[in-house]
């Protein structure tokens, strides 16, 4: 009888499955009630995730489920119809690099995100111009001291192309130009997350983040002078910013519609959003 | 078997001797070496891991809600879903890959046709785990349309577990030695019988291996779980609706690693796979257990 | 989904059957009753067998169907021998991530099946039983944890270490990721070699000793070769794993599209080529259609490097 046990813990799970299934799907008995899929860029998830919550607490009754994969899965999903709301980092109403409009989308602006370039703890340079970001990312210059560093390899991190990052850094921060895609000294990383360990972690290393993951392990640079802070991204000195856009088919109804201005409420924008370190929308002029 | 010492004087003792000698030693050397260079590194990888997160775990951590802004959120509902979607998965995987797994190694003819189903097997072994969330989606998101679900994740786990659990449930019972099952036969015993009463009890320690394997593989998985059941949770614990999203440990893992805001994310990323290293090593421990017991009972008789 | 929980539905309802009709009484034909549920039990296992396949092909379908889209605008010549990949300027040359898939899973099973062979005899003949039976749990462990934890540990302790052993200044490459995959198809492979050397029975061991050989020959002499083909399908399953593994080689591979001429080059293999990319890029472009061609490839790659093996293998037992 060695079986005894296994057969037993297989009725009970299956029991046990069968109870789970039979429980109903929550009925719906609020004003408020439907499903919401969000899916998209990964920089707006924290924040997502933060405006889910709150927005569950106020109306129980909506389903939220969000995802992320990257910025173009936003309007993506959207147009194919499995995802209600697509978060992503650029207005995909309209061309960018890389990416045709969205016909028949609507965007919803819900935070400034500043990007900052950020290099590695052992590179004496503190400033970069445009010119020579530009040339550093399209892989012209290759060593530390032709931008007035020491004699060192520049080891180039960038992020995968379609990054919401990667587009708002090409347009806003190298005014267009392409970026290198090949050289000894050069890779590609997933996430935000990636991109900081590779930074923290490798010696000679120039990068690009959100300005919300830099931490005191790397350096971010100062741009024509200009150092990357929100008072500076306030005041327009500092440009290398973008906005972070809800896209729905259409304008939104019922409970997306709730949802969003929820998320632009300022209640969620002076609260939340800025405890998450994004700027409020209302503070750009 | 390991107590078998080769015999040093041996009464066929040739020119060749002093060479297989020195042969048997590099070669025990070698294996020992090896063994504990082994040893050594996957307690320095488990130390690595566990020591971090270990002593800063607490109760609260283990069944917390998640937290975007303030330190000190938890893991509650994703530790929650892990179980669930691995329970479901196994649930749904186990007899279908056993099934399968017997159909190999104790129907099949040895034809052409086999041979072409094993290939698939080993095949789909190979798929990549992405590969199964994209083809998740297309049944779920797509096809189906119901979202990103506990459902979902489980399912698409449970094909990509099937075709390991087949093949070692194949591999097992192959290694039954027939003298058993002719012994099962000569009593009269039919087919099935002879599956349940003599192979499957025989060859049960290699399918547990097999299982363990699996179960570890699916607790760690998380790019099929990211495509088919989300980055979110409902929200609360012991949340059974198979319709909710279904963010694992593993999951919030890639995601507190990836994109997380919080002050705390590297702590809650090492205390996460602390968790997560901690529950694999149970999972094993309580698939085991009863063999233990069987083998004690099965001994002392 | 609806006919997956059928059938496992139809399975244990099979199983419950089985265990009543001991129980019951003679109302029908025993015979009849056994000869029944010996067929329907048969019949459930091979349509199990056949599910297994019928996924497989769902997905070999799913792939080629859009990746068989890439043709109407790259022709195969420049997919399969270009090492120019660079989309945003319509260059869909895949050579680069081929040749990579295949370097990387011939280093990693270089370094992966001699060591992982040691393992298992080392498991299976030589450790005392206490230890074995601590070992073997712990070796599965390394399986359940997950391989984000292996990319983060690969990117933050094996690069620098890396870096610092060979004085490259990156350390992304073809070593690093073998290295981290071989840590991770290990217990596979060594816990699956286990327990098929396990399996061979004591009394050869005892015969080849009996013989007066040593410890060493009976080892290669009889217990390897009596456990072969166990270990070919633990180096089979181990390669797979290895060929399809994304999350963690990922972290430490480098990503960039170029042919490595070295171990420590960055470069990109068919996986974290798609993993990096499919999540980025428009539904309907050709560079989407590319990715999946590459899932497509990747999938035939591995099947054609099974049916391979089985085959070297045959003809090795009859030669």
């Amino acid at each position: 009888m060695k079986m005894k046990w296994f057969k037993t813990l297989a009725f009970t799970t299956l029991a046990l499955a069968v109870m789970a299934t039979a429980i109903p799907v929550a009925s719906a008995a609020s004003k408020l009630s439907g499903k919401i899929v969000i899916n998209g860029s990964s920089a707006l998830l924290p924040l997502t995730l933060q405006a889910a919550k709150e927005f569950k607490k106020a109306n129980p009754k909506v389903k939220i489920s969000a995802s992320a994969a990257g910025s173009i899965t936003g309007p993506q999903s959207v147009r194919k119809g499995i995802a209600d709301i697509g978060a992503v980092d650029w207005d995909a109403s309209t061309d960018v690099p890389g990416f045709k409009k969205f016909e028949g989308q609507v965007a919803h602006k819900v935070a400034v995100i500043p990007f900052a370039a950020v290099v590695n703890k052992n590179v004496g340079v503190d400033n970069l111009t445009t010119k020579q970001l530009q040339d550093i990312f399209s892989g012209k210059v290759k060593n530390w001291k032709d931008v007035g560093g020491s004699d060192a390899a520049i080891v180039v991190v960038n992020r995968a192309f379609g990054s919401g990052t990667r587009v708002n850094f090409q347009i806003k921060a190298l005014n267009g130009t392409d970026f290198m895609s090949k050289g000894d000294n050069y890779k590609e990383v997933k996430s935000s997350g990636d991109m900081k360990t590779a930074v923290e972690t490798t010696p000679n290393a120039i990068g690009y983040i959100d300005l919300v993951y830099v931490t005191s392990k790397m350096k971010a640079l100062k741009i024509n002078d200009v150092a990357p802070t929100e008072a500076n991204v306030i005041n327009g000195k500092y440009k290398v910013w973008g906005y972070g856009y809800y896209m729905t088919k259409g304008q939104p109804t019922g409970a997306v519609k709730a949802f969003i201005q929820y998320v632009q409420s300022k209640e969620f924008q002076n609260g939340s959003l800025k405890k998450l370190k994004f700027i409020p929308i209302s503070a750009m002029k | 078997m390991s107590t078998n010492q080769p015999t040093v004087n041996n009464p066929f003792a040739s020119s060749r001797k002093n060479g297989n000698r020195i042969k048997n030693v590099l070669f025990t050397t070698l294996v020992w070496g090896v063994g504990i260079c082994t040893i050594i590194f996957i307690i320095g990888l488990l130390f690595l891991i566990l020591e971090k997160g270990m002593p800063k775990l607490s109760f609260d951590f283990l069944i917390g809600i998640p937290d975007e802004i303030m330190e000190g959120g938890g893991i509650g509902p994703a530790l929650f879903n892990s179980f669930y979607v691995l329970i479901i998965s196994l649930i749904i995987s186990i007899p279908l890959g056993m099934a399968a797994g017997i159909y190999l190694s104790e129907f099949a003819p040895d034809n052409k046709f086999i041979g072409f189903i094993r290939i698939c097997v080993e095949g789909l072994a190979s798929v990549p785990s992405i590969i199964f969330g994209l083809f998740g989606i297309v049944i779920f998101v797509e096809t189906f349309d119901i979202g990103l679900t506990i459902i979902g994740g489980a399912v698409s786990l449970a094909f990509l577990n099937l075709p390991v659990l087949t093949r070692v449930t194949e591999e097992a019972m192959r290694a039954v030695p027939q003298e058993m099952k002719h012994a099962s036969f000569a009593l009269g015993g039919t087919h099935l019988q002879t599956i349940r009463r003599v192979l499957i009890p025989v060859a049960l320690n290699g399918i547990i291996t097999g299982i363990c394997l699996v179960a570890g593989r699916a607790f760690g998985e998380s790019a099929v779980i990211i495509l088919t059941a989300g980055v979110t949770t409902s929200g609360e614990m012991w949340d059974f609706n198979l319709f909710s999203p279904g963010e694992t440990l593993a999951v919030h893992l890639w995601y507190v690693q990836s994109e997380a805001i919080v002050p705390d994310a590297t702590e809650i990323a090492e205390k996460a796979a602390a968790v997560l290293v901690f529950i694999v090593l149970l999972i094993n421990l309580v698939f085991r257990i009863p063999l233990w017991m069987n083998n004690r009972k099965m001994s002392t008789k | 989904m609806l006919e997956v929980s059928a059938t496992a539905n139809r399975q244990a309802a099979s199983e419950l059957g089985t265990s009543l009709k001991t129980s019951s009484g003679s109302t029908f034909g025993r015979r009849a009753r056994l000869a029944f549920y010996n067929k329907s039990f048969k019949l459930i296992c091979i349509a199990c067998a056949v599910f297994v396949c019928i996924i497989l092909f769902s997905i070999l379908f799913l792939m080629g169907r859009t990746g068989i889209l890439t043709f109407q605008h790259v022709s195969p010549a420049e997919f399969f021998f270009s090492t120019e990949w660079v989309p945003e300027n319509e260059q869909y040359g895949g050579l680069v991530f081929i040749f990579g898939t295949f370097a990387l899973t011939a280093l990693t099973m270089l370094i992966a099946m001699p060591l992982s062979i040691l393992i298992a005899v080392f498991l299976a003949e030589m450790t005392p039983g206490w230890l074995r039976t601590m070992l073997r749990p712990v070796l599965d462990l390394l399986v359940g944890i997950p391989s984000v934890v292996y990319g983060f540990l690969g990117m933050t302790l094996l690069i620098p270490l890396l870096r610092d052993v060979t004085g490259t200044t990156m350390g992304d490459g073809l070593l690093a990721a073998a290295i981290v995959l071989t840590i991770m198809v290990l217990p596979t492979i060594s816990r699956i070699s286990d327990d098929a050397i396990t399996a061979v029975p004591k009394k050869y061991r005892d015969a080849s000793y009996a013989l007066g050989a040593t410890r060493f020959h009976t080892i290669f002499r009889v217990v390897l070769p009596a456990a072969k083909s166990g270990m070919m399908y633990a180096g089979i399953l181990g390669m797979a794993r290895a060929i399809g593994e994304t999350m963690a080689v990922v972290m430490v591979i480098g990503n960039t599209p170029q042919l490595a001429d070295s171990l420590f080059k960055p470069t990109s293999v068919l996986t974290s080529n798609i993993v990096m990319q499919i999540a980025n890029v428009p539904f309907d472009s050709t560079w989407n259609y590319a990715l999946y061609l590459m899932g497509f490839l990747l999938l035939i790659i591995s099947l054609v490097m099974i049916v391979l093996i089985r085959f070297i293998q045959r003809k090795g037992v009859r030669g």
